[in-house]
């Protein structure tokens, strides 16, 4: 359980952080959406005492993080995958975390064998890919067995297996009634694996609610309809809030109606219907409509320019 | 990676504790291959320095035209010079050390992980100086008492021998090991408050070669200045491993004269604590 109330954190005249207030709880993956500066890893960072809040508080399991006997059985931690020194071992580096609260050597190798790291954990940290490092980072946090978790782009770097593998174990440590709060920018992956979003854009949290619920909000859904007589069918269909898209494959997206109404009209003017497939949005419609007001670093002419001058 | 998720091991009684800190700092000191090259440096090039001083010494010709020969005291001093040869390119090793013991886990980020595991903080550094400490003594003592050994043989061929039970000997040799230790601890203080590498070793190298030209510039023409020379860094550690001489009654030592070796090592103390501290309220207060 991570509860945090009116955080906020300012840097200088910047408010990285304006005072959000959530909830993360236990049993359930939230994730952590929101774009680029909209304040996602600072959060993390207050979370675990590496940034101290400038207003507002932040819990873990009912205490501040730094209060806790056990810091490491409380939250495993990945910030980034290269929160490790270079010229280190993993195996050392895994060795040196684990001996400030007395886990023993048996959870080390443990830990790099569920990461997959055998091969390379004799190896220094500094030839280590991306995808290794972010195996080691995950490594690390999972060596005090912790009752949360915090992982900031997991899958970051990671090839499709390794991707799947995050899923299916934050799956299975949320089922076991941990608390797991995760980042990330892939909305697909995300949509797969998170049971709750919490999202954020320029500091504050623009939504907080379940997976469905979110899509949900994304507004008009709509209905991919298919048949050789088309035009009598919109023509029975026309009304206000109507409107009909045409797509390339021949089929038509009618928004503002439903499949059951466009079945029915269909059987009273007697037209086959080869298709009617409800369409939702995806997550990342959602996700895209949440945020288009607080995208801090849009990408388009003007603004690169502007970022390059800084 | 396999599909096996399972977190097999509990860790029930996994808990924070100091010297499971300390147990994190020894192995993350030993773990890196600069730890090791600076030790063996300063081991290596202080037998080298030793080996040289030794062969070369030379004690003039008395007026008879004979090779002059070294009295007690001369040897003693001698020996001592050629065992502590080492400690003066020495002390710059370990302070880079000590230096990149911090600005090493900030450049890398590991101090994230660091932090994150420590969230107090404080222990951490305290940890750091303690093995910092006691590896560099260490280290430092065995470097002078090995130049001793190794540059026995040719030492006693030209006459230039000394006893280890001499405890003015002894207390030298020791004091040079401890000054090692502290100018680590010293530089580990002012890594964790400037944080960067390259900043941290010049301000470190700054404060024991720099700053003493600039007051012996000074010394010239303002009385503090000549005060307070032997209270500087390398000149209280340089005071920490020499025999004092005893000065003929009714003289006094005059302001700029070395401290006796128990105040050099107390202001030396007091470089390493002040710096230590400094980097216990930057460590504290700022974000990691």
């Amino acid at each position: 359980m991570i509860e945090a109330r009116s955080l906020t954190k300012t840097y200088g005249s910047k408010t990285a952080v304006d005072g959000v207030d959530f909830t993360v709880k236990p049993g359930l993956v939230t994730g952590f959406l929101g774009p680029n500066g909209a304040g996602k890893s600072t959060t993390m960072r207050m979370i675990v005492g590496l940034d101290r809040p400038t207003a507002g508080s932040v819990t873990v399991n009912g205490a501040a993080y730094r209060d806790h006997a056990s810091p490491l059985r409380e939250v495993g931690v990945l910030l980034d995958a290269k929160a490790v020194h270079t010229g280190r071992t993993a195996e050392k580096h895994l060795r040196a975390m684990a001996a400030t609260h007395g886990i023993g050597r048996g959870r080390v190798d443990e830990v790099i064998a569920m990461t997959g790291l055998e091969s390379v954990a004799r190896k220094r940290v500094g030839g280590f890919s991306l995808g290794m490092g972010q195996r080691l980072g995950i490594a690390a946090a999972l060596l005090g067995d912790p009752a949360t978790l915090i992982l900031d782009e997991p899958v970051n770097g990671l090839d499709p297996e390794g991707v799947r593998w995050v899923r299916t174990l934050v799956r299975h440590l949320a089922a076991e009634g941990r608390t797991v709060l995760l980042s990330s920018h892939l909305m697909s992956e995300m949509a797969q694996t998170a049971d709750h979003i919490i999202v954020l854009g320029r500091g504050r949290v623009v939504a907080d609610a379940s997976v469905a619920e979110i899509v949900a909000m994304s507004g008009a859904k709509s209905v991919r309809v298919r048949s050789a007589q088309m035009d009598r069918l919109l023509a029975a269909l026309a009304a206000p809030d109507v409107s009909a898209t045409p797509a390339a494959d021949g089929s038509v997206l009618v928004t503002g109606s439903t499949a059951e109404d466009i079945g029915e009209a269909a059987a009273r003017i007697g037209v086959a219907v080869h298709e009617l497939t409800p369409v939702t949005g995806s997550l990342e419609d959602a996700y895209l409509s949440l945020t288009q007001d607080e995208v801090e670093y849009r990408s388009d002419a003007e603004s690169v320019t502007e970022g390059a001058g800084r | 990676m396999t599909a096996t998720t399972a977190i097999a091991t509990s860790v029930p009684s996994a808990r924070l504790t100091f010297a499971g800190i300390l147990r994190s700092e020894w192995i993350k000191l030993t773990s890196l291959r600069s730890t090791v090259w600076s030790y063996a440096l300063i081991v290596l090039l202080s037998i080298g320095f030793g080996l040289l001083m030794a062969s070369t010494f030379n004690a003039g010709i008395d007026e008879s035209g004979q090779p002059a020969e070294l009295n007690a005291t001369g040897a003693r001093t001698i020996t001592l010079m050629i065992c502590t040869a080492g400690l003066m390119v020495g002390q710059l090793i370990a302070a880079v050390l000590g230096v990149l013991v911090m600005s090493g886990e900030y450049s890398t980020g590991m101090i994230k992980s660091t932090l994150a595991a420590v969230p107090k903080r404080l222990p951490v550094l305290c940890a750091k100086a303690i093995v910092l400490f006691v590896s560099t003594t260490l280290v430092g003592l065995v470097t002078v008492f090995l130049v001793f050994a190794v540059t026995a043989p040719v030492r006693i061929e030209r006459g230039i021998d000394a006893d280890l039970g001499d405890p003015a000997l002894l207390l030298a040799l020791i004091g040079g090991a401890v000054y090692l230790g502290l100018v680590a601890v010293f530089a580990l203080g002012v890594g964790t408050v400037v944080r960067s590498s390259a900043g941290g070793i010049a301000v470190a190298l700054g404060v024991m070669l720099v700053l003493p030209v600039l007051v012996q510039m000074l010394a010239s023409v303002a009385d503090w200045a000549r005060a307070i020379m032997p209270a500087l860094l390398s000149n209280a550690g340089q005071a920490m491993f020499a025999i004092p001489q005893p000065l003929p009654a009714g003289v006094d030592a005059g302001p700029g004269s070395p401290l006796p070796p128990v105040a050099a090592t107390l202001v030396v103390l007091a470089w390493a604590v002040v710096a230590l501290v400094l980097g216990a309220i930057t460590l504290r207060r700022r974000d990691a």
